[in-house]
């Protein structure tokens, strides 16, 4: 207890650490931010144009689909605002020795990597989230009780977790291969495939996106509970023990890159 | 306390092939390179000491102190750090121990100075108290103040390097690990971190372990110094006694008038030392050199082979002596000869081999 008191108290540091410094640079900010919500709209419009092209795909009616689309993007932009770090682990950290740092002070590596950075440009994705599925809640095709709600918290937390661990565990392969950073890419664009339906998909891709880099279940699977389709337990159920897994597995391993992690040579 | 056991750390990459041929091979093979880094170095530190850890680039010396601060895991051997293993125990070690990398800065780059001190705090856990103490006595000896306020991105490199050393401190760690501390600055800010790291190291008795290639950094503060080269120990003891046994060539230096030539001094000198003397003295343990332009002449030689007054007395009967003066080696050139590989093999370490 003592432990998580002492790790917020340092994340409320480190955060603010950040903040500050990217308030040093106002106009960085807001041209990130502004650069990303030209991202999201050109997105938005983009998905108008296919579903004005195809009313409905494999069943799934148009609301449907936007609904499973912007619910793919709250967790996204969780993850996205809160581990965005871990990139450049993938990338630069491990090739240029500057995990060093890390591993010098007395704090959790894992910790360390996420509380040195916040990337306010998941506010887009998460904006765009929360209207597409307000759109679909008005479209009356959403169950909306307590029950569902806490749910769909439960579910966004769990999605989160999923692509943070996909994130940290192909950010590892750096502490072998020094950078992982297109590893990591592949991997991440995957995630393209969860805005829609597992079903559009062929086999191939259907298993890899479940059982290898499971996307799958960040959306589109619990989405089958919210539009009535499934039970929770298959459904939230299934997606929290994959998160729980999936995440345990990627940490573990991370925990096992860094002690093999070489440095760099001056 | 601290003691290194026996360690060795190897590197292993794929092995490489030259040319743009060799690029293409070498995505196919998977033939690996082992490289051993560091070859079973043993030694132990005690509480307050300052240990010199030098060597060539390419030693093994940031391998080390990277094994020591775990950074790195030792492929073989294990370090103890006040009983602290660091590659098991990573945290509690790095909550003991303070660490300044000349070439990168554990500051934040984008923030005034006060803040890095006021987060560095927060993540060693130091309570008000210490922490107001401790930046007083940081204040006084590195004179931060001067520049406390301002965004660590706008110090010059001197004022980064006190800033850096100061962080490292705020903790009041045990043992504080310096790599390269004075590397790139001027004389008057080195001559104020080698004071600053005295003055801790003689107020908190913290061990300090620094790595430099700074002899003055070796002469104005470390007690002990340990030598390695290309991997392995080559020496380790006390400054005096590397001086003793390494630094034994003395040079006489002698302003003349009417120099008779060098073949003639060489000829009369030898035949004055040898004059009743058991072992001769050989033509080649007295080094000549006449320099016409100022008039003087140099003679080197061991001075465990021929004794220094032998040679000035012989010399004043041969020329006219108008000015005299007698050096020993230098530090700097003792560690240049035992990095070009002249004298590790003869060391104390090294003859155990």
């Amino acid at each position: 207890m003592k432990r998580i008191k002492r790790y917020l108290r340092l994340y409320r540091v480190l955060v603010s650490q950040f903040i500050k410094t990217i308030m040093q640079s106002k106009v960085d900010f807001f041209i990130g931010l502004l650069g990303f919500f030209m991202t999201q709209a050109a997105g938005i419009a983009f998905l108008y144009l296919v579903f004005e092209q195809i009313p409905d795909l494999h069943g799934w009616s148009f609301s449907q689909l936007l609904f499973i689309y912007g619910f793919a993007q709250i967790p996204r932009g969780i993850d996205h605002l809160f581990t965005d770090n871990i990139w450049l682990v993938a990338w630069w950290m491990v090739i240029d020795g500057d995990f060093d740092r890390y591993l010098l002070r007395p704090m959790n590596l894992f910790f360390q990597v996420i509380s040195e950075k916040l990337q306010p440009d998941a506010l887009g994705e998460l904006l765009v989230g929360t209207i597409l599925i307000c759109v679909s809640a008005s479209n009356g095709i959403l169950t909306i009780d307590a029950v569902h709600i806490l749910l769909f918290l439960v579910s966004v937390i769990a999605g989160a977790f999923i692509y943070t661990s996909i994130k940290l565990f192909f950010s590892t392969i750096a502490f072998w291969v020094k950078s992982s950073g297109p590893f990591l890419q592949v991997a991440y664009n995957m995630a393209e495939f969860a805005k829609y339906p597992t079903e559009i998909y062929g086999k191939a891709i259907r298993f890899l996106i479940t059982w290898v880099i499971p996307f799958g279940f960040v959306a589109y699977l619990p989405a089958g509970y919210f539009i009535g389709q499934h039970s929770a337990l298959s459904t939230i159920g299934v997606e929290c023990v994959i998160a729980v897994v999936f995440f345990v597995i990627a940490y573990r391993f991370f925990i096992y890159g860094s002690k093999c992690y070489e440095s760099a040579g001056n | 306390m601290i003691e290194v056991k026996s360690i060795s750390k190897e590197f292993i990459s794929p092995k490489k092939y030259p040319g743009l041929k060799g690029a293409v091979k070498g995505l196919f093979s998977t033939e690996k390179v082992k490289k051993l880094a560091v070859d079973d170095i043993s030694f132990s530190i005690a509480d307050g000491e300052i240990v010199g850890y030098i060597g060539s680039n390419g030693a093994g010396k940031s391998t080390t102190i990277k094994m020591m601060t775990g950074i790195l895991r030792p492929t073989r051997g294990e370090c103890l750090i006040d009983g602290i293993n660091p590659a098991t125990d990573r945290m509690a070690n790095a909550a003991r121990i303070g660490v300044v990398f000349g070439q990168r800065t554990q500051l934040w780059w984008d923030l005034p100075l006060s803040e890095s001190y006021t987060i560095l705090k927060e993540i060693y856990n130091v309570s008000d108290e210490d922490y107001k103490k401790q930046l007083a006595f940081l204040n006084e000896t590195l004179g931060l103040e001067e520049f406390f306020d301002k965004t660590v991105r706008t110090l010059s490199l001197g004022q980064r390097m006190r800033a850096d050393l100061g962080a490292a401190l705020i903790h009041n760690p045990k043992v504080l690990y310096l790599d390269e501390p004075t590397i790139g600055l001027d004389l008057v800010v080195k001559d104020k971190i080698r004071e600053a790291i005295h003055e801790i190291n003689q107020k908190y008795k913290t061990t300090v372990i620094l790595t430099t290639h700074d002899i003055e950094d070796i002469e104005k503060l470390c007690s002990r110094i340990i030598v390695i080269d290309k991997g392995r120990k080559i020496y380790d003891g006390t400054l005096a006694d590397l001086k003793e046994t390494y630094g034994t060539t003395r040079k006489i230096s002698i302003k003349t008038e009417d120099f008779p030539g060098i073949g003639k001094v060489r000829a009369a000198l030898s035949s004055s030392l040898n004059n009743g003397n058991k072992e001769p003295v050989g033509d080649n343990e007295l080094e000549l050199n006449f320099n016409p332009d100022e008039s003087r002449l140099e003679i080197s030689f061991d001075k465990n082979h021929v004794e220094v007054s032998d040679v000035i007395s012989s010399l004043i009967r041969i020329i006219t002596v108008k000015d005299i003066k007698i050096q020993e080696t230098e530090l700097a050139s003792i560690v240049k000869d035992i990095y070009n590989h002249n004298l590790g093999a003869n060391g104390p370490e090294g003859g155990g081999r």
